[in-house]
């Protein structure tokens, strides 16, 4: 062997025993300082979604193998996580060790002072820190669950965008690609505004009766029963229209222009119309469809066109065993109407919620340490590229530079990409302690709106009302 | 003569369960209807509102939408489980081949838990995945979606509540039935007496113990109706199939505004014991014409 190549088998041998060695500190950290709370059950709840899954069934067996300690892992429905959760805390009867935040109710539980304040935990208790945990490793999606005090309130274990899905094989068909520009005199690709999306959506309706194909132009997660399609329309839709912040006034909390809001705003209702309207292009069971059904029905290959949650864009782009559109899904930012992109780019709104969460630990929890070792457990870069492909969940930024993240990347059509070069035009939800109260008030005028039992315009302008009135009550209202 | 102590002692167990778990909790959100509170609002403690939560209620549309649409509900579907059960009870004091097997598979409905019956429905009624719209809409060309349709929305609920509650009527009915002396009857058919008279003169008022029953404990459990139709619909499509259970867990859950559903919950179960006395005064406590 000569010199180059004992220098590199010796480089090789000290980096492989470097890893070792440090896989080896690891784990003997995790059972050092577990073995206090060996043998000590924690119990947390999650909504049931890809990424909580893989916390579930991949981190919490690790984590009980290393450390001894138990974990049961509750995933259920997003309405019955946020029931179980808020009745633990509220009653502080200590069921939950760790519970999901969802970034739009952070908020209120901060001003409800339910949370374990992490940083200051962990500086309390240095037997119990993790020198792999490392806070400034996350994106800046983690500021979303900092106090007031800068601290860390929660550890963020997904994050993610609700783009826009659009089926290539359709999109790049030729011979479609012809029919549309004979009908629509543009050249077929991702809509860049509403427009574009409600033509291509209308082709493709046509095209699927016409070839007698279960195919709709677009799905909408306009469940009439449900809160999914209320956050549709604020999360994804009413941006893109260059309505922010559900069209609340943040300074006053006013809604109706009257009074300074913009919830019932011409920009607004432009908005409602354009997105009630796209019904007519969208599968019959749209109104019936929450998150999860809108999902369903794209990887089912009924739809040409989508607004998906992220979390679901991996496994919709490459699970053959559940999705029917493996291969054939392209990735694009939403449409949005003119002069709105500029507006984002100048820091004024954002094209969508920066969506995910974190988990936290109560105050009412009983086993505070060791749900703080399972917290910092999860929130380790090691433990994220993994995570990261199988849920389409980033929360770390070095996750982006990955190898086998990269490769997903390359078969969900650049979504990582999308998300980290993107990610600045979209935001977290608005600071609202008040987020579910308000939402339960109005949502009910949304419905309607789908229905058809009140016009959007109508549904908008009660809507505003109901919401000062209930913002009033809460005692937040402020008068112009 | 034994002392009314040892009746006192052996009802103490019973008494001491009512007061813990029935009793305080009932005087607990008496008391909480008296104050506006949510944890989430500005000021997240108890204040004071004397009635106003009471007054807000006389007044809040989508509160008495719910009671109107509540008593459709419980219209409908205690109607026609009796009418049904009835119908089934009389089918199986006959005996025909294969009467046991058909018994015990109408009777399965009962064994399944609510939210799974609900759950079950969704997947049947689902455009685009259940067999429901799509066989209604290829043999009779009905564009069914209940998330799109109130009236279609609030048909299904009957039924499924019809599908799932008949079995426990129709139990019930048989086992008057079957514990009825035959010897009015017989000397009824001797006697000349129709089908009809039979039915009305004699069946009808000895079964009315058991019918009363039924009746009472379908009605209560009609108007508290909520996990079946919080998973089929989710009270949608807008607020068509929100019944006041539902209402109520939706405020005060999600909403989280506790003195007002408190206020609600009380004033729900003043209607209830209300709607129970009238139906109680007229069918049973009525006395007999000319008496």
């Amino acid at each position: 062997m000569n010199r180059r190549g004992l220098l590199s088998a010796a480089a090789l041998a000290v980096l492989m025993s470097t890893t070792s060695f440090n896989a080896f500190a690891d784990d003997a950290f995790w059972a050092k300082a577990a073995e206090p709370y060996k043998g000590v059950t924690i119990r947390g709840v999650s909504e049931s979604t890809s990424s909580s899954n893989y916390a579930k069934d991949v981190l919490a067996k690790e984590f009980s193998e290393k450390t001894g300690i138990k974990i049961q892992f509750e995933t259920t429905s997003w309405d019955q996580m946020y029931d179980k959760a808020i009745k633990d805390m509220e009653a502080g009867s200590g069921i939950y060790d760790f519970v999901y935040i969802e970034q739009d109710i952070i908020y209120s539980y901060l001003s409800r002072d339910f949370l374990v304040d992490i940083t200051q935990s962990l500086k309390d208790n240095p037997s119990i820190a993790s020198p792999t945990f490392k806070p400034e490793q996350f994106t800046t999606f983690a500021d979303y669950f900092k106090g007031p005090n800068g601290d860390l309130y929660g550890v963020p274990m997904e994050a993610f965008l609700k783009t826009y899905l659009y089926r290539t094989d359709l999109f790049e068909d030729a011979a479609i690609k012809e029919q549309f520009k004979a009908k629509y005199g543009w050249d077929l690709a991702p809509a860049k505004d509403h427009k574009q999306y409600r033509e291509i959506a209308e082709f493709f309706t046509q095209y699927g009766k016409d070839n007698d194909l279960e195919l709709w132009g677009t799905t909408v997660q306009a469940s009439s029963g449900h809160p999914a399609s209320f956050y549709e329309f604020v999360e994804t839709i009413a941006p893109t229209f260059g309505v922010y912040n559900w069209g609340l006034n943040t300074d006053t909390w006013a809604a109706t222009v009257e009074n300074g809001g913009t919830m019932n705003s011409d920009k607004a209702k432009a908005a409602l119309n354009w997105w009630v309207g796209n019904l007519q292009y969208a599968p019959p069971e749209s109104t019936s469809s929450t998150w999860d059904e809108v999902s369903a029905t794209f990887s089912a290959g009924r739809a040409a066109q989508a607004f998906v949650y992220g979390e679901n864009t991996a496994w919709i782009a490459t699970d053959d065993t559940r999705s029917t559109v493996v291969g054939k899904v392209g990735v694009a930012l939403p449409p949005v109407e003119p002069g709105v992109m500029e507006e984002i780019e100048a820091g004024k709104g954002y094209i969508g919620y920066y969506d995910g969460g974190a988990f936290g630990v109560p105050h009412s929890s009983k086993n505070k340490e060791a749900a703080l070792l399972f917290l910092q457990y999860i929130g380790q870069d090691s433990v994220q590229a993994d995570w990261a492909v199988n849920a389409a969940r980033v929360t770390h930024q070095a996750t982006y530079d990955d190898p086998r993240v990269q490769e997903q990347d390359q078969k969900t059509s650049g979504y990582y990409t999308l998300m980290r070069d993107q990610g600045k035009l979209f935001a977290g939800a608005p600071a609202f302690p008040f987020h579910g109260q308000l939402r339960e008030a109005i949502a009910p005028y949304f419905y309607d709106a789908i229905t058809g039992k009140l016009t959007p315009d109508q549904a908008l302008d009660q809507a505003a009302v109901r919401a000062e009135e209930e913002l009033t009550r809460l005692g937040y209202r402020k008068q112009n | 003569m034994r002392s009314p102590v040892t009746g006192w002692l052996f009802l103490a167990p019973t008494i001491t369960v009512l007061a813990i778990f029935g009793f305080l909790p009932f005087l607990y959100v008496a008391f909480v209807g008296f104050f506006d509170w949510n944890p989430f609002a500005a000021n997240p403690g108890l204040v004071f509102a004397g009635v106003n939560n009471y007054r807000r209620l006389v007044f809040d549309d989508l509160f008495l939408r719910s009671i109107g649409l509540t008593l459709q509900f419980t219209f409908w579907v205690v109607l026609s489980e009796l009418v049904i059960g009835y119908l089934l009870a009389q089918l199986f004091m006959r005996d025909f081949p294969l009467k046991g097997l058909f018994r015990t598979i109408h009777t399965l409905p009962l064994l399944v838990a609510p939210i799974a019956v609900g759950a079950s429905w969704k997947l049947l009624t689902t455009p685009g995945l259940g067999p429901i719209p799509y066989y209604l809409e290829r043999w009779f060309g009905i564009d069914y979606r209940m998330g799109a349709f109130e009236n279609q929305a609030f048909i299904t609920t009957v039924v499924m509540d019809i599908w799932h509650w008949t079995p426990l009527v129709t139990l019930t009915l048989l086992a008057g039935l079957s514990a009825m002396p035959k010897e009015p009857i017989e000397s009824a058919q001797v006697d000349g007496a129709n089908r009809w008279q039979i039915f009305w003169h004699i069946t009808l008022p000895m079964l009315k113990p058991v019918l009363l029953t039924t009746i009472f404990i379908r009605l209560m459990d009609a108007l508290r109706t909520v996990d079946e139709v919080w998973m089929l619909t989710g009270g949608g499509p807008g607020t068509a199939t929100r019944y006041i259970g539902l209402h109520i867990w939706r405020v005060v859950f999600p909403q989280t505004d506790y003195g007002y559903g408190a206020a609600m919950s009380l004033l729900t179960l003043y209607l209830t014991i209300m709607l129970c006395w009238f139906l109680y005064v007229a069918l049973v406590a009525r006395k007999p014409r000319g008496s």
